[in-house]
This record gives structure tokens, C-alpha cells and sequence, in this order.
């Protein structure tokens, strides 16, 4: 730039001198713009991978979970075939854990030999004699999950090399834990409990079915409200609304409610659906009508822009053939919006299968072990069984809590691909 | 470079392909300093692509390719060395529609001498501002509203804005696409006769549609067609005796 | 019969009577009278006539018969059992009878209480027969009277056009009484709590401790209500987020709109909307997990003492998840400015920093600040990630190292759990959420105020 040979001019010469460390700046400047905005694009895409990827890595550990198989003798007469129910099934559990271990006899030492094994050891034998009462005085083979530390004593979470102080197993349990592995009791099949058991008060026993099953309720709830309800309004206001301060309040009122926080419709769903109407508390119905209340301005304002994007030429050759304004709308407009509408509604729907903080107010976050019967039934969802599993201090629930949430990503993973594909696939350019 | 003594900008061979498709063929033109030269043609003939090459704003967009040189005061502007944003400083442009920043007049025409340090604010900037908006005929009419946005003035004002702004950073080449297609007949009036005394001291190259426009404006014309140049000569010539029979054609109203 | 078979039944009804409505219209044109509806449109007349006031005599019903029986109940409770109860208390007495009538009984309750059992279960059967019987009244005789009606000059399709006009315009009205249920509910329950706590004390006390409360006969019963920690823990908590947000947001919308090519912008673009859209307690959990101990480590390594709480990580991960608000709010504002602006900047020479700094972003600057409040709306009333990231106590710090505590924090809290509805402590929680939604609307009608009137300038 500092070419001498240029124009013949001095004036431009000195121009082209005189801009040159101040060009030189105003060049730098930009570049630095330019870094500036690679580094934010850097620092957020890297904190999504950081996300996704330390989700995945402390989710690993729950994809399978460490089983121990026993043989387990129940003898005729203690379990009473009329009421096999009743009979103790634990005291049967552990003849067969000392059998493995005959040295073990001190009450602590026995105690620590349990620590190793879930609890739920019982309630699978009790399962399996109710369902074949002949097995009783026959031996049974159950395979049950192994404890929180147990479970992680396989899976390496523990270190074993760590000093006993700085670790939650002690040496002898340590040696206990070999022997089984060295009598081929142990196993590690995918984790399938995580999908299918209810909630416990035990990670190695605790599930997400409660949770699903809920979800599922509230979700159908909401669509069954939102979706027609908020069709309805979108027509009536894309439609037949007349301009007037009516239907301009309800429109600056739906903007609003799109920004309203999402805790104050769950502090609405106490006041009105709980306390009011006396509606059953932890219900997905409740869930599911509170959701239902944020969904539809979604559904609203999506649906208004799809029926916005029919071209009015389609309305007038409707009106020209005699239709009503109502057969226009229900024949023409509404089939040709309907992709645009159906995605809005799974893309509102997602947002709602992800909303936590109105669920808890209104209960669902209770701790329940069951999967409810009917929307009426008190249950958990998704998200608030996230919530509830991240607050338990067991260490064995981080990692479910870590794959609970990755099965929520994954529906909604889900959900959006469809919205998309739908949109990609039905997309219409008038 | 074949710097002629009075050519200002020299352009030789330039071809201009926006993806795949070409948009200008091999064009060679001498544009003579101090004059108005303009250039006429139907519409997509590739005019104003030439215009825009010659301040390098076809660098913003991404997919264009620009080949051939052009030389100004005999230094190839394409040169890597060569800076566009110093380029753009010494050959202004005007643009079809006026399209003043949305800040006041006063910092419409201080913007282009601040950025490139020619004056820093204060008396010194007041008086490139006055100069400016002088030379624009615009200073009468705004002087006492400096202030104000300059997206409240009329459009034909707005215009003239424009072409203070382009003056305030003293260029020696002005470019205008079309800088009257916006405006209604009296402000066009007023930027044409603008034009004719600006020539005293700019370089002036001007995209029009109009031949009227052309005759009442330009020394020398230059018609172009399909991406081509066809015919580069005095206007007075070319509009009563031209070369070609498409020059003929067009001048004549038979296409365009 | 439950509310559903009966809705069921309802349904069915009206599907009779669309059937026979069609039929008789059917009827009549075959018996040459000139129509002037077809005869589908009298069967929807009918079953809509049919079907519409049951459903809704059904919804009203169920909606209003738990507090009628109540009420009944209670009025029909013997004095000794009744006498100065509070209403706290009295609910306690009502769930007990109810465990009773449903058979779950704890010890040996007052045979008045068992008696109200009774009572309560005669009621509920009462109460569900007289529902069925009159809902199904209800439909069949709107049924004949609708069917009455069908005639060759009854225009069945203009009345049904009025009649799904009405429901359209009914569920329109829903999104006006959707927000005047969240008015009415905030303020009639913040009038119950200010009945107690004077509202200048809540909204400028200092000292903020409603746990305190939770047993009347604990000292300091009354608990503290004085909710400036309160405000000044959510504001510190949002501006940390906007710390983050808005330049991380702001400078990507730059690059990606000014400097990108089309390639990068396709790929990257969706990446950050990912982050819009997952759920916040995702975000919480990924705040205890990752972000807090990071910072604590790092923090401790540097001898600074860093809780494990602190605002820091809730604020900075809250900023996190707002990048794509201001980000994408950011690129719509500049990718709006009229091209050219640009080629007026660049013909002067300026490069493309100085044409951001200097043309686009002040063009562009009302829609940023719109997207920025509502994201500062958003931070504000942003739950799940403070729930689980920030502090539970009230502390008036301006050390992003320390833990404090947010509205929506303390609304969670204070109603988590069983609740009674009338100590201080509960309602507190309205008293917040008051607050909080005047808040959040005061900043979003504005924020779509500011957009808005943007986009008429462009256009």
C-alpha cells in the first residue's frame, strides 16, 4: 500500500502513506470483531458438548446393571402354601449368601455381606414362588441387582486401590465381591429395570416406568386440551375475529402469555385446580391442564402463522362456489394449514414433555412406587423424576439421573426430528 | 500498466461470473479523468456489475469472480496489495436508492472522513461537513437542522446526502448507479445539475436508463449489451452517429 | 358411573342424534320438499345441541361438587367438633373423614366423625346419581327440542355456523381467562398474606427467614417476610447471566450474520438453537454436576472460598442457556437492515467491524434490546436451574462466589411438599409470584413494544 509508483498525484500519495499504521489498526480491529465472534460461537458450542458429553459419560455407568445370581433352597414348611405371601423370604436369601461365605458369622461382618446386595433379592424370590407355588421345596436360581455399592464396586467407580478410609467398601467386601466373581455369580445385562421398574428408594432398584407413565398422561391431557382448543382460538382469531379492543386484548394477551414464567402457571394450577376446584394433588390430569395453559399460546401463534401462509385465493374460490365462511375454513383452509399446525403442536408438546417447576408445585413430584392407573392416580413425570433423582444423595442415582435425562433428550430428540421432517416433507411454497 | 494520460481508470479484459454464470465478457474501457462518462444499455447488461467493479463491491458478495484488470492513476486496483477499503475511499459511490444511515445528517456526511482519519470532531470536522454539503447544493436547505435524522429529508435530498457523504472523504472517482431512478423529475433535475458541477473536480462514472439523462449529463458514453461492451465514444457522437447497429437499436427505442 | 363413561354416553347420544336428525331431513327431501340445508347439517345441529349443554352441565358439575359437599359436610358436623377451628385445621378434620369413608381408618376416631363418613359417602352417591340423571335429562330433551326443529326451512347450517362460531370465540376467550385466573389467584391469595405481613415490610424488609413459621408455637413464629435479599439475590443471579449471555450472544449473531459464509451459518445456527431447547433442569443438573465443583475447584485452588452454591455457577449456566435467545433475537435484528446500509458503509471504505459497530448494530439496536429484556424476563423467572443450583438462604452479597437465593427459588421451596393454605409461609409464595409476574409482564410488554415498532420502521 505504501507503493511509491502509484499516481502521479502528491496529495493521493500521501494518502495512501499517511493511512497506513491507522489502516493498519482499523484492519486489526476487524480481525479482532471477527475472533470475538468465533470465540462466542467456540464457548457456547463448547459448553453444548460439554453438556451432552459429561451427561453421557456419568450415564455410562447406568446402562448395564451388575446382577448377582443365587441358588436360593426354599424348604417345604416355611413357606405356607395358602398364604405364600407371608413366608420370610429374606431369612431364605441369606441362608444361601452364608452358604457361599461359612466363615462369616459376626453380626457386623454379616451386615457388611448384605451391604453388597440390593434388598429387592427378596421380593423377586417371593415374585417368582407366588407365581410357580410348586418350586417350594425345590431349589430356586433368582438373579438380582447387586447394591449401589455393590454396582459400583463392578463397574470401577470405586477404586479399589484407593486407601479403605477413602472408599465406601472395605477390604473384606472387596474380597467377598471376588470370590463371587470368581464363582461366575455376577453378570452385568443391559439395564432394562431403568425403563421398566417404578421408582425405589434404591438406585439399583429404581426406574422410570412411574415417570413415563406420567409424563405420557399429561401429555395426552395437554394435547387433548390444547389442541383443539387452541385451533379454535387460532381460526376464530385469524378468521372471523373482527378488528376490534375484544380481539386486540386477546391478542397482546396470548403474546404475553407466550413470556409469562412458567412457575407462575403452576402457582395458577395450585390456586385454581387444586385449591379451588379440589382436583387430586400429583395427578398428571392436573400436570396435564396446567401444561395444556402454556402450551396453547404455542399452539396458538403457530397455528395462526400457518393459516396466514394459505394464500387468499384459496378462501375466494371456496366463497365463489357458495361455501360458508365456516365450510370454507373446515374444507379448504384448515386441511392445507394442518402440517404447519401439527408442527407447532410437537414442537409445543416438547417444550411441555421438558417443563419441570409447575409440575412440582403442583405435586408431582411425590415420591411414588408405583406407575399410575389413570390420569387421576398421583405420579411423577419426566422431568420432576430428574428433579428428584438429582436430590438424592445416594451415589448410585447420579448416574441414573444421567441416563433419566438422556431418555428425556432422546424423546425429544424424537419429537423435534418428526416437527422438522414434517415441515421439510409438507412445506408448501404458494 | 497502459496508463493513458488522461485515462483515469483503464479496465482490460475484465470478465465478472457470479457461481457459474458469466455476467461480463472481456470488457476494455479507458474512462478519461474529470469528465462524466456514462453507461447505458437495457436492463441486465451488465452495467452496473462493471460499475461495481471498479470499487471492488462485488467483494461482498460471496459468490463473485472478477477477472481482467483495472488500473486507477495506473495501479491495478485486483493487486492483492491493494486494500478495498482505501480503494472505496478514493472512488466513491452513489447508489440507486438513497440509503442514508439512520443518524443525523451532520454524522451522515462526518461518518466516511471519521473512520478514515482524515478529521478528527470539532471545527475541523464542521467545515469537510459544510464543504461537503455545499458542493452537494444541500447546505442551504439543511443547515439549520444538521441534527436530525437524515431519513426525514425528501427523497431527492436524501440523494444529494448521499452524495455529500460520497464527497466528504475527497475521492477522486465518484460512482453512480442510477442515482436518479428513485426520485421524481424536479429532485432529479436537481442531482443532474449537481452531476455537471461536480465534474470539475471527480472523475464521475453513472449507470443510467435514461438517455435523456445521459445526453444532458455525460461527455462520453459507453453502451453495453448481454454482458458486452459494444461501443465506447463522445456522447454528442454516439447519440446522433453510433458505430453499431444495437448502439443504433437501443438509442433509437427499439429494445431496452 | 364415572365421569368418563358418562361423557362417553353423552357422546354417544349426540351421534344418535346427528344420525336421526340426518335421517328425518332425509326423510322430508325424499318426500319432495325443497331443503334449505342438506341433510347432514341437521343431524350436526342436533347432535351439537345434544351433546354441548350435557358436556358442559358435566364439567360444571365436576368442577364444583367436591366444594359443595364440603361444605356440607362441614355444615352438618356436630359443635364440639366444629367449634373455633381455623380452617387449617379444619381441612385436616375433612381428609380424615374422607380416609374414613374410604375405608382407611387410624386408631378409633369420634363416632361423630365416623357418622360424617357416612354422610360424605351418602353425599358422593347423591351427588354422582343426581349428575348422571340430570346431565342425560339435559341431553335428551335439547335432543327433542332440537329435533323439533328440523323442517325443509330450518336453516340447520347457518345455526350450526353460529353454533361452532360461539365455541370459537369461547376458546379465545380462554387465553384472556387463562390470565385473569393467574391475576386473580396471585392476588387473592398476596391479599391473604399482606392481610398479614404488611406489604411495604415485605417489599422492603431486609431480613428474609419465612421457615421460621412452619409451627405456630415456635419462638418467632411470625417468621420474617422482608423480601429486598430475596430481589437482590434474583437480580444478581440474572445480571451474572446476562453477563454471559449478551456478548457470547451478541458476538456470534455478529459473526454469523456479517462474517460467516453460508456454509457455517447453516451448520451452526441450528447447534446453538439446541440450546434453546433443552430443558431447564437439565441445565440445573448440568450446574451441580460440572459447572459448581468446577468452579469450587478452581476457585479453591486460587484461595478463594468458593460455596458450593454459589451464584456464580447458577448465574453462569442460566447465561448459558440464554446465548441462543440473544443470539438469535441479535441475528434477526441485523439481518433485517437493509442491504444497503452495508453498501453504503463499504462504499465509503469503512471495513465490516467499523459497518457493525457504526451502521448496523445501532440500526439493529431496538431489536436487540427487546430480545434482552425478554431474555432478562426469561433469567428472571427462570426456575429449574436456580431450584437446583442456587442457594435456599436470603443473603445480601455482591460476591458472585457465595451462594443467594431467587423468587422463584423460595416460591418453589416455601409450596414444595404438603401445604397448608393459609400459614404466613405458604402464602408467601404468592405474595412472590406476585411480584414476580408484574415483573416479568412490565418487562415483556415493553420488550414486544420495542420489537414491534422495529419492525414497522423496515418495513
Amino acid at each position: 500500500m505504501s507503493d511509491t509508483t502509484h499516481g502521479p498525484d502528491r496529495k493521493e500519495r500521501n494518502a495512501w502513506f499517511e493511512a497506513d499504521a491507522r489502516l493498519k489498526r482499523r484492519h486489526l480491529a476487524d480481525k479482532r470483531l471477527r475472533a470475538y465472534g468465533i470465540a462466542a460461537i467456540v464457548f457456547a458450542l463448547g459448553m453444548l458438548a460439554t453438556l451432552v458429553g459429561t451427561i453421557l459419560i456419568t450415564a455410562a455407568p447406568a446402562v448395564t446393571q451388575t446382577m448377582v445370581t443365587f441358588e436360593v433352597e426354599v424348604p417345604e414348611g416355611s413357606v405356607d402354601p395358602a398364604n405364600p405371601s407371608g413366608g420370610s423370604y429374606q431369612t431364605m436369601l441369606n441362608a444361601s449368601i452364608a452358604r457361599i461365605f461359612p466363615d462369616v458369622d459376626t453380626p457386623r461382618e454379616l451386615r457388611e455381606l448384605r451391604q453388597l446386595f440390593s434388598n429387592g433379592g427378596q421380593y423377586q424370590l417371593r415374585d417368582k414362588i407366588l407365581a410357580d407355588p410348586s418350586l417350594i421345596g425345590k431349589t430356586v436360581s433368582i438373579s438380582f441387582p447387586m447394591s449401589d455399592i455393590g454396582d459400583q464396586l463392578h463397574k470401577g467407580v470405586i477404586d479399589r486401590n484407593l486407601p479403605p478410609d477413602f472408599r465406601r467398601v472395605n477390604d473384606t467386601q472387596i474380597a467377598w465381591y471376588d470370590v463371587l466373581v470368581e464363582r461366575g455369580q455376577i453378570s452385568s445385562p443391559l439395564n432394562w429395570g431403568l425403563l421398566f421398574n417404578a421408582d425405589s428408594r434404591f438406585p439399583e432398584l429404581a426406574g422410570l416406568r412411574g415417570a413415563l407413565v406420567g409424563s405420557f398422561f399429561a401429555l395426552l391431557v395437554c394435547f387433548l386440551v390444547s389442541f383443539p382448543v387452541g385451533i379454535a382460538a387460532a381460526v376464530y382469531l385469524e378468521e372471523f375475529a373482527p378488528k376490534n379492543r375484544l380481539t386486540d386484548l386477546i391478542e397482546v394477551n396470548i403474546n404475553n402469555l407466550a413470556a409469562v414464567p412458567s412457575i407462575v402457571f403452576g402457582l395458577l394450577g395450585l390456586a385454581v385446580f387444586l385449591n379451588f376446584f379440589g382436583m387430586p394433588r400429583s395427578a398428571p390430569i392436573v400436570g396435564g391442564l396446567v401444561l395444556s395453559l402454556m402450551t396453547l399460546p404455542t399452539i396458538i401463534i403457530a397455528t395462526r402463522a400457518a393459516l396466514k401462509a394459505v394464500p387468499p385465493s384459496i378462501r375466494e374460490a371456496a366463497i365463489g362456489v357458495g361455501a360458508s365462511k365456516m365450510q370454507t375454513v373446515g374444507h379448504h383452509v384448515l386441511p392445507l394449514a394442518m402440517p404447519g399446525i401439527l408442527t407447532g403442536t410437537i414442537i409445543g408438546l416438547a417444550q411441555a414433555l421438558g417443563e419441570t417447576a409447575p409440575l412440582l408445585l403442583i405435586g408431582m413430584n411425590a415420591f411414588i412406587t408405583a406407575a399410575p392407573d389413570s390420569m387421576f392416580n398421583p405420579s411423577t413425570a419426566l422431568p420432576t423424576q430428574i428433579y428428584i433423582w438429582a436430590d438424592s444423595p445416594e451415589r448410585g442415582f447420579t448416574s441414573r439421573t444421567s441416563a433419566a435425562i438422556i431418555v428425556l433428550l432422546g424423546f425429544l430428540v424424537c419429537m423435534n426430528a418428526i416437527a422438522i421432517y414434517m415441515r421439510k416433507r409438507f412445506e408448501r411454497r404458494w | 500498466m497502459s496508463a493513458g494520460h488522461e485515462a483515469k481508470i483503464s479496465a482490460a479484459g475484465v470478465s465478472v461470473f457470479y457461481g457459474e454464470k458469466q455476467a461480463l465478457f472481456d470488457v476494455s474501457i479507458d474512462i478519461p479523468a474529470r469528465q462524466v462518462m456514462a453507461f447505458i444499455g437495457p436492463s441486465g447488461c451488465g452495467k452496473s456489475t462493471f460499475l461495481r467493479c471498479i470499487n471492488r463491491m462485488n467483494d461482498t458478495i460471496d459468490i463473485c469472480r472478477v477477472t481482467g484488470t483495472i488500473a486507477i492513476d495506473g495501479a491495478d486496483i485486483y493487486d492483492p496489495k491493494i486494500d478495498p477499503v482505501l480503494l472505496r475511499a478514493r472512488v466513491g459511490m452513489v447508489f440507486q436508492k438513497p440509503n442514508p444511515f439512520p443518524k443525523s445528517i451532520y454524522d451522515n456526511i462526518a461518518y466516511g472522513p471519521r473512520i478514515h482519519g482524515v478529521a478528527k470532531a470539532g471545527s475541523q470536522m464542521d467545515e469537510i461537513v459544510e464543504t461537503s454539503l455545499r458542493r452537494a447544493g444541500l447546505w442551504n436547505e439543511v443547515k439549520d437542522r444538521l441534527r436530525e435524522p437524515g431519513t426525514g429529508l425528501s427523497g431527492g435530498q436524501q440523494q444529494r446526502l448521499c452524495i455529500a457523504r460520497a464527497i466528504a472523504v475527497n475521492p477522486d472517482v465518484i460512482l453512480m448507479d442510477e442515482p436518479c431512478s428513485a426520485l421524481d423529475p424536479i429532485a432529479t433535475a436537481k442531482v443532474e445539475e449537481l452531476i455537471d458541477e461536480l465534474r470539475e473536480r471527480y472523475t464521475i462514472v453513472i449507470v443510467t436508463h435514461s438517455m435523456q439523462q445521459a445526453a444532458r449529463v455525460s461527455q462520453k458514453a459507453a453502451f453495453f449489451h448481454l454482458g458486452n461492451l459494444i461501443e465506447v465514444d463522445d456522447t454528442e457522437r454516439m447519440f446522433t452517429n453510433p458505430r453499431d447497429q444495437r448502439t443504433q437499436d437501443y438509442i433509437t427505442g427499439r429494445f431496452g | 358411573m364415572s365421569a368418563t363413561s358418562l361423557l362417553a354416553i353423552v357422546l354417544i347420544l349426540s351421534l344418535i342424534g346427528y344420525f336421526w336428525g340426518r335421517a328425518s331431513a332425509a326423510g322430508l327431501k325424499r318426500g319432495g320438499q325443497g331443503m334449505h340445508s342438506i341433510p347432514a347439517y341437521h343431524g350436526y345441529f342436533i347432535a351439537l345441541s345434544c351433546g354441548i349443554p350435557s358436556f358442559l352441565l358435566v364439567l360444571i358439575w365436576l368442577a364444583t361438587q367436591n366444594t359443595v359437599i364440603d361444605t356440607l359436610l362441614i355444615a352438618g358436623l356436630p359443635a364440639h367438633i366444629t367449634d373455633g377451628v381455623e380452617t387449617s385445621r379444619m381441612s385436616l378434620i375433612l381428609s380424615e373423614i374422607k380416609s374414613i369413608a374410604g375405608g382407611r381408618i387410624f386408631g378409633t376416631p369420634d363416632p361423630a366423625l365416623i357418622a360424617a363418613a357416612e354422610r360424605y359417602n351418602a353425599l358422593r352417591g347423591t351427588a354422582s346419581l343426581a349428575m348422571v340423571v340430570s346431565a342425560l335429562a339435559v341431553a335428551i330433551a335439547a335432543m327433542s327440542y332440537a329435533r323439533s326443529r328440523v323442517s325443509p326451512e330450518f336453516r340447520a347450517r347457518n345455526s350450526v355456523d353460529g353454533i361452532l362460531r360461539w365455541i370459537l370465540i369461547v376458546c379465545s376467550i380462554l387465553a384472556i381467562l387463562t390470565t385473569l385466573g393467574i391475576i386473580l389467584s396471585l392476588v387473592i391469595e398476596s391479599m391473604a398474606f399482606f392481610s398479614r405481613v404488611p406489604v411495604f415490610e415485605f417489599l422492603f424488609g431486609m431480613e428474609w427467614s419465612p421457615q421460621i413459621a412452619m409451627r405456630a408455637d415456635q419462638v418467632a413464629s411470625s417468621g420474617a417476610f422482608g423480601a429486598v435479599p430475596v430481589f437482590w439475590g434474583t437480580i444478581f443471579i440474572s445480571a451474572i447471566a446476562m453477563f454471559v449471555a449478551l456478548p457470547v450472544g451478541l458476538f456470534s449473531a455478529i459473526y454469523l450474520v456479517e462474517y460467516a459464509d453460508k456454509r457455517v451459518r447453516s451448520f451452526v445456527k441450528p447447534l446453538l438453537e439446541i440450546l434453546a431447547g433443552i430443558p431447564t433442569i437439565v441445565y440445573g443438573f448440568f450446574a451441580i454436576l460440572t459447572v459448581a465443583p468446577f468452579i469450587r475447584d478452581l476457585g479453591t485452588s486460587m484461595g478463594l472460598s468458593v460455596a458450593s452454591n454459589s451464584a456464580l455457577a447458577a448465574g453462569g449456566v442460566m447465561g448459558i442457556m440464554l446465548i441462543p435467545f440473544i443470539s438469535s433475537f441479535a441475528d434477526d435484528a441485523i439481518s433485517a437492515v437493509p442491504q444497503s446500509m452495508r453498501d453504503g458503509a463499504y462504499a465509503l471504505g469503512a471495513t465490516k467491524a467499523e459497518t457493525v459497530r457504526q451502521v448496523l448494530l445501532p440500526a439493529a439496536l431496538p431489536g436487540i434490546v427487546g430480545g434482552v429484556l425478554l431474555a432478562v424476563s426469561r433469567a428472571i423467572g427462570e426456575t429449574m436451574i436456580v431450584v437446583m443450583a442456587a442457594g435456599l438462604m436470603a443473603k445480601l452479597t455482591a460476591n458472585p462466589l457465595e451462594g443467594v437465593t431467587t423468587v422463584t427459588v423460595q416460591i418453589v421451596t416455601l409450596l414444595i411438599g404438603d401445604t397448608e393454605f393459609d400459614s404466613p409461609k405458604t402464602l408467601a409464595a404468592f405474595g412472590l409470584g406476585l411480584v414476580l409476574f408484574i415483573t416479568t409482564l412490565a418487562l415483556n410488554i415493553v420488550a414486544l413494544q420495542v420489537v414491534k415498532r422495529y419492525r414497522e420502521r423496515y418495513e
